[in-house]
């Protein structure tokens, strides 16, 4: 044993700046907590079926768009309230916040129309876009990502773009926990002053392609060697439940209000 | 030197460790064991200061650890330059060019003079017998050399507190018989070691005690490691072990062991 390892180390750090570690960890743990969050929402037994969801959802858009009628985004308002009130706190701030950023910008940018005395769009538009936005944060935060990419086979999507968007999504979690224990490794290490930041920041980032061209690799070879010929196929479970049917009827009522009003 | 006291931690409500109360003194080794998912990686997280308990207290050297505390850059630095932490993945753990970098990162950063840094990197390569990958990348070696230098990294911090999380795993037979002796020599040389193992061998050979972690995260015993591998009822009760695991009575060398079917 070298004599310096059976001393206690006199040494007492000097001050540097690295808080970008601290918050490019904050970042990741933020996306990998969303993603973990969102993937195991399975929504109990009497949630709405992810294919419903997913084509009610795209037809409220489509409608919401088309619509020029204040009424029925007005109805569309009402029954997004009562969707959010039926989830927890947290995400009913996420989701409407969301929305509202969103739709600020869009306000923003129809200004200049509201100043030139346009007094529609400015309104119209960025209420649309709340809703819209709204509609899929709602759609996000109560159907697991799984959930949604499976429903996709219901609409003739390929099962291969289906399966690479599956494993798109495992591999962002994948490689996600990878760079947070980078990360953490960093901080762990980093014991005083860092004159060459940046050249551990690039190191991080080719050790990270470096992994993930290995996971890439070691994939190929795993779905050779299980025989995989480049057809995939994702399972539909399908069970009409009470959800599901009271989930439609509100969607038809919709429609109907939105032919109604024209 | 180390003390918990009734310290609980969840990940986004799911708990992790509930209600652990531990105390370590300096220059002990304690190895934790559990079953996977018992609490004992996101135990060495919170020792090592990457996560903060959510109730509870986390002394060392009589400092609590708070998130707050280690917001001090330069808390937060000696904190980590006194406790060192071995991933159980050695690729998270580096990130330089080459092995003798990656090696002189941390004694650079302590603002050591060149001659110096050269001396602790070339004492590192001979303790960790890796004198001759000084100049290879780290990411092309193999599990055991990656394990080797991502140890050398941390020792040329010359820590008070070493913690290895699954030291053994993926390790050849030579390697983890090398490494064992390793731990041995460095406990020897005082320094506090803290690992969490499942290899019931390597606790009776390394640690002075063992902290048995069950299924529920709570602390299911704290006794010396030699007394607690004794304790087969208890590690059967924590699903530890099965029922083949057993010791011949009156052999010279005697360790517990399994016999293949």
């Amino acid at each position: 044993m070298p004599e310096w390892l059976l001393k206690d180390e006199n040494y007492q750090p000097l001050p540097d700046r690295d808080t970008f570690i601290d918050k490019s960890i904050l970042s990741l743990l933020r996306i990998l907590s969303r993603i973990r969050a969102q993937s195991g929402y399975t929504g109990g037994k009497h949630s709405v079926h992810a294919v419903y969801k997913v084509a009610c959802t795209f037809l409220l858009i489509v409608l919401l768009s088309v619509s020029r009628n204040i009424w029925f985004l007005a109805a569309v308002g009402a029954y997004l309230l009562a969707a959010l009130s039926l989830m927890s706190a947290d995400r009913i701030i996420r989701v409407i916040k969301a929305g509202l950023i969103i739709s600020f910008f869009s306000f923003l940018i129809l200004l200049p129309a509201f100043l030139m005395g346009n007094r529609y769009s400015p309104v119209m538009i960025p209420l649309k876009t709340l809703a819209t936005v709204t509609a899929v944060g709602i759609l996000s935060h109560t159907t697991g990502w799984h959930a949604v990419t499976g429903a996709l086979k219901s609409f003739f999507i390929p099962d291969i773009f289906i399966f690479v968007l599956d494993i798109t999504i495992k591999y962002i979690v994948m490689l996600g926990e990878l760079s947070l224990d980078l990360f953490y490794s960093l901080k762990l290490r980093s014991v005083g002053k860092n004159v060459e930041k940046y050249s551990s920041l690039s190191g991080i980032a080719g050790t990270m392609f470096l992994k993930s061209k290995e996971m890439a690799e070691d994939m190929y070879s795993a779905m050779e060697c299980r025989g995989f010929t480049g057809s995939y196929r994702v399972r539909r479970r399908f069970r009409f439940t009470p959800a599901d049917f009271l989930y439609i009827v509100v969607h038809i009522l919709l429609i109907t209000i939105f032919v109604y009003l024209g | 030197m180390i003390e918990l006291n009734d310290v609980s931690y969840s990940y986004e409500g799911i708990p992790a460790l509930k209600r652990v109360s531990l105390r370590i003194e300096k220059g002990e080794s304690v190895a934790l064991m559990g079953v996977n998912g018992s609490g004992k990686s996101t135990l060495l997280k919170l020792l090592n200061g990457i996560i903060f308990p959510d109730t509870g207290e986390y002394l060392f050297g009589g400092e609590s650890i708070t998130q707050k505390k280690m917001q001090d850059a330069v808390f937060s630095k000696h904190f980590h330059q006194r406790v060192g932490f071995v991933f159980q993945n050695s690729d998270t753990q580096l990130f330089c060019s080459d092995v003798y970098d990656e090696i002189a990162f941390g004694p650079r950063q302590m603002g050591m003079e060149e001659t110096e840094v050269e001396k602790r990197v070339e004492d590192c390569l001979a303790l960790l017998s890796i004198q001759n990958f000084r100049h290879r990348q780290p990411y092309h070696l193999s599990g055991g050399e990656k394990k080797k230098v991502a140890i050398a990294c941390v020792l040329a911090l010359n820590p008070e507190v070493l913690v290895f999380d699954e030291p053994l795993n993926g390790l050849d037979p030579r390697t983890r018989r090398w490494f064992v002796s390793f731990l041995i020599q460095l406990h020897k040389a005082g320094k506090t070691l803290i690992s969490s193992t499942h290899d019931l061998e390597m606790v009776q050979e390394i640690a002075t005690r063992a902290v048995l972690f069950d299924e529920k995260h709570t602390v299911a015993a704290d006794k010396p490691a030699q007394e607690l591998l004794e304790d087969i009822d208890l590690l059967k009760k924590v699903n530890l072990i099965d029922e083949f695991y057993h010791k011949h009575p009156g052999a010279g060398h005697q360790h517990f062991h399994i016999h293949p079917f």
